[in-house]
């Protein structure tokens, strides 16, 4: 391996090295593993929301819907604005992506054709309509998350 | 429980989750339902129609599918963690979802 080169590693199981990994390993010409780790990271945060969600959405069934305006009023601050924002980020992201991977894992659509590995080898799905997809994610993920932030702060 | 078929729960209940999160998210847009603040579409006078409509349904099918599908998907990682730990990841998966589920279930229940 040279000096500053992009570093490789072999994909070790384990939680850290297999999930994360993609963020501590250099792979030239690969956003499908930042696709990989924000995808992770967006879930994890969703879920933890979700958990939440159901928790506080019971308030009209066990004190009345009195109590739930009254919890709304409490939750109309700012850090609770951030807390709705990033949730909006994440569930934006991980549900552009998420059909990006169904396209591709579960219809298999958009993966391009095989070919023989003649190098330097290029796999047809870096050259496929799901990379393009994966621009578009990434393209229009700040901007959709943007447009929310407006909502959830009030301005628009 | 198989890892193939971890996954393939995940993609069934991610279609599922297109439509029904979709509406969902569609609620908070204030501008479809003749508000003018996004904070105004979570108030009671607006929410409580959610219960007493078809939508309450699908506020019970969404809760069911958005909870399998947060749930196993912390699942999958765990096997990944800890594959040995299989049976430990599926009974943890189990009871999480269950006693949300029932939390869910009897909000929608006692609102309808």
């Amino acid at each position: 391996m040279s000096s500053g080169g992009p570093r490789t590693k072999r994909n070790m199981p384990g939680l850290l090295r297999a999930s994360l990994n993609p963020w501590l390993v250099r792979v030239p010409d690969h956003p499908e593993r930042l696709a990989f780790v924000l995808h992770r990271v967006t879930g994890v945060i969703i879920i933890l929301y979700l958990l939440a969600h159901i928790v506080v959405t019971g308030t009209p069934a066990w004190r009345g819907w009195a109590a739930w305006d009254s919890l709304m009023t409490q939750f109309n601050n700012i850090w609770n604005q951030i807390g709705e924002f990033i949730v909006a980020g994440s569930v934006l992201f991980h549900g552009m992506n998420g059909i990006r991977l169904l396209l591709t894992e579960f219809f298999g659509l958009c993966l391009g054709e095989p070919e023989p590995p003649k190098p330097p080898y290029i796999p047809p799905t870096y050259r496929a309509c799901q990379r393009k997809l994966l621009y578009a994610v990434f393209a229009l993920w700040p901007i959709l998350w943007f447009v929310a932030g407006l909502l959830i702060f009030g301005v628009w | 429980m198989a890892a193939s078929r971890i996954q393939v729960w995940q993609y069934i209940t991610a279609i599922l989750l297109i439509f029904f999160l979709g509406y969902h998210l569609a609620e908070r847009l204030p501008w479809l339902w003749g508000y003018h603040h996004y904070h105004e579409t979570l108030y009671s006078q607006f929410v409580q129609h959610q219960y007493h409509s078809w939508w309450a349904g699908g506020l019970l099918i969404l809760a069911y599918v958005a909870l399998f599908h947060g749930l196993n998907g912390v699942r999958g990682i765990l096997y990944e963690w800890r594959p040995r730990w299989g049976r430990a990841w599926d009974a943890l998966f189990w009871l999480i979802f269950i006693i949300f589920a029932i939390l869910g279930t009897y909000t929608v229940v006692k609102l309808w």
